[in-house]
Parts: structure tokens; C-alpha cells; sequence
């Protein structure tokens, strides 16, 4: 029996590993291997979501080469500038504020830095022929979501009307009352518009439309 | 695709993944670890569609679904494997 025993060959490293995760702790208490968990998940999920944030910063954004004529038009808005210095940057209009969107905003993001490297948008003459690409990407997500990112900031139901210009209170009302989401009017708010562009939202609108 | 990978990876990361996964770890019986994990997944839909189901995204729901049986059976995997009760 003894000699059967001294046979038996010694499992693998991997193996080992695997077999002593799955065995019971004969040196820890069950209290201890609580706590330690608590607090093991308490910080992995801390700097995981740290970490997130981190990528959620204007710095963050505008850090690859590809970000700057973006950047650039970016500073010519209301969002960057205005008399109230209140300030709408890249993560406030292009990741949503809901946990599961914006894990899902992340990971798409990752193509970013795909094109980063392989230079897609990197000169003003590149940048220009995807520009309309690009922004139908933008406009359907946010017809889509019923510009749910706007909307984290901007809301029909508290807007003072009284104190819009007699335009911006016509229209917002008649938006109002036609159940209009804010991107039918307000592309280009952040970016410079393609040429064109009026037609190809009014196909994207007419998509979504026909798709309901 | 990558509206695909992104919608499963906030399931996995959100109610269905992390939910399903605890309440499959409650049982030792597969067929209800998989319901636990798909009910989690409806549940998560509905939350974020709004609490109203004509909000909801079919491929949403769909995923939001897979994701949480999925969640459910390994949780029940880990319940097996490494608990004796």
C-alpha cells in the first residue's frame, strides 16, 4: 500500500494550484476567509473603477494624436466656452452615465486605439473623409437613445421658455410637442458637420423609423 | 461586433454576471441555477429599459438572458466543486 502510494506520480504545477484552490482551508476560519474576501472585492473593484474613471477624463480623450482637430472644433462650442463656465467635455456626451452603456461605450472605444495606431484619421484630409462616418455613428446612437447623454444634462420638462430667445422657445416647444429628441436639430452642437449632412440624418431617422 | 462584445460584457459585469453568478452559487441544481440567472437577466432588462418592456432592446434582452444562465450554471459549477454541503 505504502509502496502504491510512493509511486503515484506527482501531479503538475498547474494542477496543484487548481487542486488546493478547490480544498478546504485547514489554517484560515471561515470569518477570516470572509473578511479577507470583503475587502480583497472591496479593492479589486475600487481600482477597477478608478481605473475606469481615469479613461473618462477630457486629458484622457484628447491624450491621442487622432483627438486633436476633434479637440480643436471642440473649443470653438458653447460646451467649452460660455458665460456660466459650466462645461460639457468628451465623456459627458459620449459615454453614458448607466453602469452597463458605459462598460459597453469602453469597450467599443477600444477601436479607437486601433485606428490610433494604424493612423486612420491622423491628417485633416483623412479626417475629413471619415468625417461623415463618423458622425452618423454619433447621430444613431443618440437618435437611438433618445440623445440620452443631452439629456443627463438638458431636459425639455425644466426648460424656462420665457427666458429662451423667441426661436430656440418656438422650436423647443414644437420639439416638445412632436416628441423630438435633441439631436434632430442639434447635430454638429460639439463638431464641424459634413457635407451633406442634412440628408444623411434624415435617412438615419427614416432607418430608425422603419425599424420600430 | 463590437456592439455585441460590449452589450455581453456590461451583462457580465452588471446584474446578470455578478447576481447570476451569487444566486447560482445558492444551488446545486443546474436547472435552477439557470432560471435564477435568466429571470436576473429580465430583471436587468427591465430596470434599465425604464421599467417599461417596450423600451427594452430584444438583442438586449436576449444577451442580458444568455449571460445571466451562463452566470447561474458556473455558479452552481463553483457551488459543486467547492463546497461539501
Amino acid at each position: 500500500m505504502a509502496n502504491n502510494s510512493s509511486n503515484e506520480k506527482r501531479p503538475g504545477f498547474i494542477r496543484r494550484i487548481w487542486n488546493g484552490f478547490w480544498s478546504p482551508s485547514g489554517v484560515l476560519s471561515l470569518g477570516f476567509l470572509l473578511i479577507a474576501g470583503f475587502l480583497g472585492g472591496v479593492m479589486a473593484w475600487g481600482g477597477f473603477h478608478w481605473a475606469l474613471e481615469e479613461t473618462n477624463t477630457e486629458q484622457f480623450c484628447t491624450s491621442c494624436h487622432s483627438m486633436t482637430k476633434n479637440w480643436d472644433e471642440y473649443t470653438e462650442t458653447i460646451h467649452y466656452n460660455n458665460h456660466s463656465g459650466v462645461r460639457a467635455t468628451c465623456p459627458d456626451c459620449h459615454v453614458p452615465h448607466e453602469w452597463q452603456y458605459k462598460v459597453k461605450a469602453k469597450i467599443m472605444a477600444s477601436k479607437d486605439l486601433y485606428h490610433e495606431i494604424i493612423g486612420t484619421i491622423d491628417t485633416d484630409e483623412k479626417y475629413e473623409d471619415h468625417r461623415l462616418k463618423m458622425a452618423t455613428s454619433v447621430w444613431t446612437k443618440m437618435k437611438t437613445t433618445d440623445s440620452r447623454e443631452c439629456r443627463n444634462c438638458h431636459s425639455f420638462e425644466y426648460m424656462d421658455f420665457t427666458i429662451q430667445e423667441t426661436r430656440a422657445a418656438a422650436d423647443h416647444q414644437k420639439a416638445l410637442d412632436e416628441g423630438k429628441t435633441c439631436i434632430d436639430c442639434h447635430q454638429g452642437i460639439a463638431h464641424g458637420l459634413p457635407a451633406d449632412y442634412l440628408e444623411q440624418y434624415k435617412l438615419i431617422a427614416e432607418g430608425i423609423e422603419a425599424a420600430k | 461586433m463590437l456592439d455585441i462584445l460590449g452589450t455581453i460584457a456590461g451583462n457580465i459585469l452588471s446584474l446578470p454576471g455578478i447576481f447570476g453568478l451569487a444566486l447560482g452559487m445558492m444551488t446545486r441544481n443546474l436547472l435552477l441555477a439557470a432560471i435564477f440567472g435568466a429571470v436576473i437577466g429580465v430583471i436587468e432588462t427591465y430596470i434599465f429599459a425604464g421599467f417599461d418592456f417596450s423600451q427594452a432592446e430584444p438583442l438586449e434582452l436576449t444577451i442580458a438572458i444568455c449571460v445571466g444562465v451562463v452566470a447561474g450554471c458556473v455558479g452552481r459549477a463553483i457551488r459543486v466543486r467547492g463546497a461539501t454541503v
